[in-house]
């Protein structure tokens, strides 16, 4: 969709693909061409699409391959460019060991931590004293939290150790641990980059995306309150960290470098996203410039068409991923048939949407509908605009997080900007129940309830009896 | 003629000729007036009635008309019987609580485990367990009830 827009702009035809649950989706409806595919991850079958409608390049969007090395190297043997960086660059920033090990070499500070997996117990108390405590024990070769433990002093560490090097036994045949500082309340803080082929390079500034949920992002603002509030020095510093990893493999194309935050001023390297993010279009608010027509010019070989002094950050944007998932249930997906539909308009609001009344929100893939991201002059203007245009949007058919976050923009330390990523653990430890409906508001809820009642019985009864004028002036009437 | 309408529950009682402040704007969709304030409410028909939508909230609501035979009594309408659904497909783990337990709001009913991932149901308010329609192990549809509050 996003894509297609941008292509549309530029007079370039698109052709969308789909897989069998998406032949209804918004981007096949809205593309100038549409071919099927068994799946999203079958490169042969997209190379043989681009072939069929002749297409000169792919957009890899932000999901499935946009991130896969041996797509980016098949699209070039298939002489098709991929626009993105080079399947090189994808490889040596994939891999998170790897990318580490040059953010140290180009002098970026990373997470302090043992190099290598902690041997025996002497070994890693060793390790945990030079680092000092709390430590965070991590399975060397894991992921979603498998195989994690604190350890808040000494005394603790055994215990932990056997746990953790147990657990990664279980979960992924290794029981090789490694020891890393804890990081204390991190904000998660990322650098947008965008380089093109001729070797120039540019940051556009951070993004704040410490408000998360099962480790992915809900919230994201453009600025970050830390930096905009109190450590203004932090963009030019994390910018030129990011440029000197992305200088270092030649990165063209758009890229993102992410980023722990403690919030006194230092900040640690996490890994790199070799795409379009999800969250780019707060940077797009705030710095005026349509990223996607920037990969699309450097895919095509032109030259960034200005320099890091001319970027400028106006403003304050927040962007809001609505799912179709529960809250009350652990954020637990929510698909089904979105049977009503309102969207939200108005001054400084954008809504990137997938989704229309009539679509099946499919059970195959993620539940984001629609990315709802507004613009005012500052945060509070920002929340306020978002607040507004959350009351304005209504899905209805699935659960949604719409009214979540409407209590979360409503939190006094959201509000604060005093985040860091446990924020929706503690959000929760601390949230109040919802106040019972006013008396107003059920005698507003039971008045709608008895006219669509009778509605009904008004349908049923036109639908046997033919079609009676008679009726339809009485219901007519009823409705005045 | 006055209706009576459960509300989440709530009677709230509504004579027909306030229903001239009620303008139905799109299908399902209702601009309501009342003493000159604005509001829209959203409502679509399912099994247990209609549900409605309200300034970001959801409202469960049934409608009793007089001149509807069978019409329970109004005892029954104020117990408020409430449904405990699966929200997808899944198996369930554990079944945490038994008929005639008293349950709090916000307390644990069943584990049901979906895409590989263990989700608890729990109580959106506090009250009785009258019914248990399912047993450990057991798959279950989505919109299939798991327990009945009352």
């Amino acid at each position: 969709m996003r894509v297609v827009r941008a292509l549309r702009e530029l007079d370039i035809v698109s052709v969308a693909v789909f897989s069998d649950v998406d032949r209804a989706a918004q981007h096949v409806r809205l593309a100038d061409e549409a071919e099927r595919v068994e799946s999203y991850l079958d490169i042969d079958s997209i190379l043989e699409v681009a072939k069929k409608h002749e297409a000169e390049a792919i957009h890899p969007g932000y999901g499935f391959l946009s991130e896969n090395a041996g797509f980016a190297a098949a699209c070039e043997k298939a002489g098709v460019v991929f626009i993105g960086p080079s399947a090189d660059s994808i490889r040596r920033l994939g891999s998170k060991t790897a990318a580490r090990i040059l953010a140290k070499q180009m002098n970026v500070p990373v997470v302090p931590g043992s190099e290598e997996p902690a041997t025996n117990l002497e070994h890693a108390r060793e390790l945990a004293r030079k680092l000092g405590y709390p430590v965070l024990l991590k399975a060397a070769a894991g992921g979603g939290g498998k195989g994690m433990r604190r350890v808040d002093a000494e005394s603790e560490l055994e215990a932990a150790i056997r746990d953790a090097s147990s657990e990664a036994e279980r979960a992924f045949h290794s029981n090789e641990v490694y020891i890393e500082k804890v990081i204390e309340q991190p904000r998660h803080i990322e650098i947008q980059i965008a380089g093109d082929i001729h070797g120039n390079l540019v940051h556009l500034g951070e993004r704040e995306c410490s408000v998360q949920r099962r480790h992915q992002k809900i919230i994201e603002e453009c600025p970050s309150h830390l930096i905009a509030a109190t450590h203004p020095e932090m963009r030019a510093e994390m910018g030129e960290a990011a440029l000197r990893i992305a200088r270092a493999v030649g990165y063209h194309n758009l890229g993102t470098v992410e980023f722990l935050a403690d919030g006194k001023g230092n900040f640690y390297f996490l890994e790199v996203n070799t795409r379009l993010q999800v969250e780019h279009p707060v940077t797009e608010l705030v710095t005026g410039l349509d990223l996607v027509h920037l990969q699309l010019k450097i895919a095509n070989g032109e030259s960034i068409p200005f320099a890091q002094e001319d970027v400028k950050w106006r403003g304050w944007a927040m962007e809001c991923r609505v799912c179709a998932e529960d809250p009350e249930q652990n954020f637990f997906p929510s698909p089904g048939k979105i049977l009503q539909l309102r969207e939200p308009a108005g001054p400084g609001v954008r809504l990137d949407s997938g989704v229309y009344a009539g679509w099946t929100v499919p059970l195959e893939y993620d539940p984001l509908l629609a990315k709802l991201v507004v613009w005012a002059p500052d945060r509070l203007g920002a929340i306020r605009r978002m607040l507004r245009a959350l009351e304005e949007y209504s899905i209805v058919g699935v659960e949604t997080n719409l009214e979540f976050f409407r209590e979360i923009l409503n939190d006094a330390q959201f509000r604060d900007g005093d985040l860091d990523t446990g924020f929706i653990a503690d959000f929760f430890a601390r949230r109040k129940p919802a106040p019972e409906p006013s008396p107003e508001l059920e005698l507003v809820v039971a008045l709608a309830a008895a006219a669509h009642s009778r509605n009904e019985k008004l349908d049923a009864k036109n639908g046997k009896q033919e079609t009676s004028h008679w009726l339809s002036e009485g219901r007519s009437e009823m409705l005045r | 003629m006055k209706l009576q309408i459960l509300v989440n529950g709530h009677a709230v009682e509504v004579k027909s000729e306030d229903l001239g402040g009620v303008v139905q704007v799109e299908p399902g969709v209702y601009s309501v007036l009342v003493e000159g304030r604005s509001f829209e409410a959203r409502a679509i028909r399912n099994d247990a009635g209609i549900r409605l939508e309200l300034d970001g909230r959801r409202f469960a609501a049934e409608v009793r008309d007089p001149r509807d035979r069978g019409q329970k009594s109004a005892a029954a309408l104020g117990s408020g019987r409430q449904n405990v659904f699966a929200p997808m497909p899944g198996k369930v783990i554990r079944v945490l609580v038994r008929e005639g337990d008293a349950v709090d709001v916000g307390q644990g009913l069943v584990v049901v485990e979906a895409m590989k991932m263990q989700n608890e149901m729990k109580a959106s308010r506090g009250g009785n367990v009258v019914e248990v329609r399912v047993r450990d192990g057991e798959t279950v549809s989505a919109g299939d009830v798991l327990v009945v509050l009352g």
